[in-house]
């Protein structure tokens, strides 16, 4: 952990342990790298990703940010408690954003299904390629955030965090903020940007 | 019956622990620079410009390959002295650092077999068609890429138990445990390479060459370096050495690890 004073004079401390951050940061400039591959793409072949943009579910693209703000907003909360000393409420949160995250994957299986029984694939164009890898890439870093809410809803039952004791929770939810915020930057990209 | 716990033989593990520099040292200037890997043929290129690719690199190829063939072994006597630091931390019932043990031993399986591929096209290249080459060009890609899982259980165990450690100063530092996980992450998407032959997912592209390999690269490098100094602390902790002193101008030697 680390701590600092601010400007008005009081302590700040930075949520979690400095290797999250560096998972973070790390992972963060991986996604960035491929943000820029894609727009460079995009340049090459503007009416061919604006035509297959075209064929992607807004409503799918929404829905699932709504879910995923929500699912976050669950684990803001659920860090709030546990510093309340409301240790009862906590569990139900984690499992509500677990809830939330198993159904953004229900959500995206559904999306790729259609694409793939309209025939499209990842290998169909570059925009498509795009579309599946950084989507499911990222469906994997949801994937893996589910298992660490599960695990968190564990230690939370068995009343492992107080608020002086919730370092761990506190990097599950930084990891948790982290997908969250890949997603708000992929589906503009994806499903909005013209 | 004499029961006496036989003397820790600390010049081996340092000497262990020092071929892993050995191995990145080796690897990068045998197989980047020698064998022209860096970066490697695209997987977008012809058969025929792969074959003369061989054709005129085919003595630095032979030669790179096969000094690979024996440094890779490097990489599995490194994780032997890794997992003797992991045990010092795990206790001898530990289970991770067998596994930190077997997945660097099994790592060394798909780089021989992929220098073997590589080394056999250089030696036969006039007997070779183009498409043969162009074949096992892909196949060495494919093995020693889609390996990863190997290595990613051997990196885990090692994250894991290196973020365990009591110590007021880890053997390992917080950091390289963590870019150990980072490591992890980043060899997912290089499942991606046999649907690409360009683009950022492609074996040669963005992804898997200049994301995955220096992540990995960086890992090896950064931990080769703490499990050198790590025996040496190990040794000052069981009092078979003493710390070095670094003398202070004007005042007493500050003792160090």
């Amino acid at each position: 952990m680390v701590a600092v004073r601010s400007g008005s004079g009081e302590t700040r401390r930075l949520p979690g342990v400095e290797g999250v951050w560096v998972f973070v940061a790390a992972d963060m400039v991986f996604f960035a790298l491929l943000f820029v591959s894609f727009m460079l793409g995009r340049q090459e072949a503007t009416a061919v990703f604006e035509a297959s943009r075209q064929t992607l579910d807004v409503n799918f693209g929404g829905i699932n940010t709504l879910i995923l703000l929500t699912s976050s907003w669950c684990v803001v909360l659920a860090v709030e408690a546990v510093k309340r000393n409301a240790l009862d409420q906590v569990p139900r949160l984690i499992a509500g954003a677990f809830l939330l995250g198993v159904a953004f994957m229900v959500s995206k299986a559904l999306e790729y299904g259609g694409k793939i029984k309209a025939g499209i694939s990842m290998l169909s164009n570059d925009f498509y390629m795009y579309y599946f890898t950084l989507t499911g890439i990222h469906l994997l870093h949801v994937f893996a955030g589910n298992i660490l809410l599960i695990v968190l809803w564990n230690k939370a039952r068995a009343r492992q965090f107080s608020a002086d004791r919730c370092v761990v929770l506190e990097c599950g939810a930084t990891y948790w903020h982290m997908v969250d915020l890949l997603w708000i930057v992929l589906f503009p990209l994806l499903y909005l940007l013209r | 019956m004499s029961t006496s716990t036989p003397k820790t033989d600390y010049s081996t593990w340092k000497l262990l622990a020092w071929t892993g520099p050995v191995f990145f040292i080796g690897f990068f200037v045998m197989w980047g620079l020698l064998a022209d890997n860096f970066p490697p043929m695209a997987a977008s290129t012809t058969a025929q410009d792969m074959w003369q690719h061989y054709k005129d690199l085919q003595t630095e190829i032979m030669v790179g390959m096969s000094v690979c063939m024996v440094l890779g072994s490097c990489y599995m006597t490194f994780g032997a002295a890794v997992s003797r630091v992991m045990r010092r931390i795990e206790g001898p019932e530990g289970m991770l650092a067998n596994v930190e043990m077997m997945g660097a031993t099994i790592t060394y399986c798909p780089i021989v077999v992929a220098c073997g591929i590589w080394l056999t096209c250089a030696l036969q290249i006039d007997r070779l068609s183009p498409d043969m080459v162009q074949t096992m060009y892909y196949l060495a890609w494919m093995i020693i890429d889609l390996a990863y899982m190997v290595t990613s259980w051997q990196i885990i165990a090692a994250a894991v138990v290196f973020l365990r450690d009591k110590r007021e100063k880890k053997l390992v530092p917080a950091w390289v445990s963590w870019w150990g996980f980072v490591t992890v992450a980043s060899f997912f998407p290089v499942s991606l390479i046999p649907f690409f032959k360009t683009g950022p997912f492609a074996f040669h592209g963005m992804f898997n060459f200049w994301i995955a390999f220096p992540t990995w690269y960086v890992w090896i490098v950064s931990m080769s370096i703490f499990i050198i100094k790590a025996v040496s602390r190990i040794e000052i902790e069981d009092g078979a050495a003493q710390p070095k002193e670094v003398p202070v101008r004007g005042g007493a030697p500050l003792a160090t690890r």
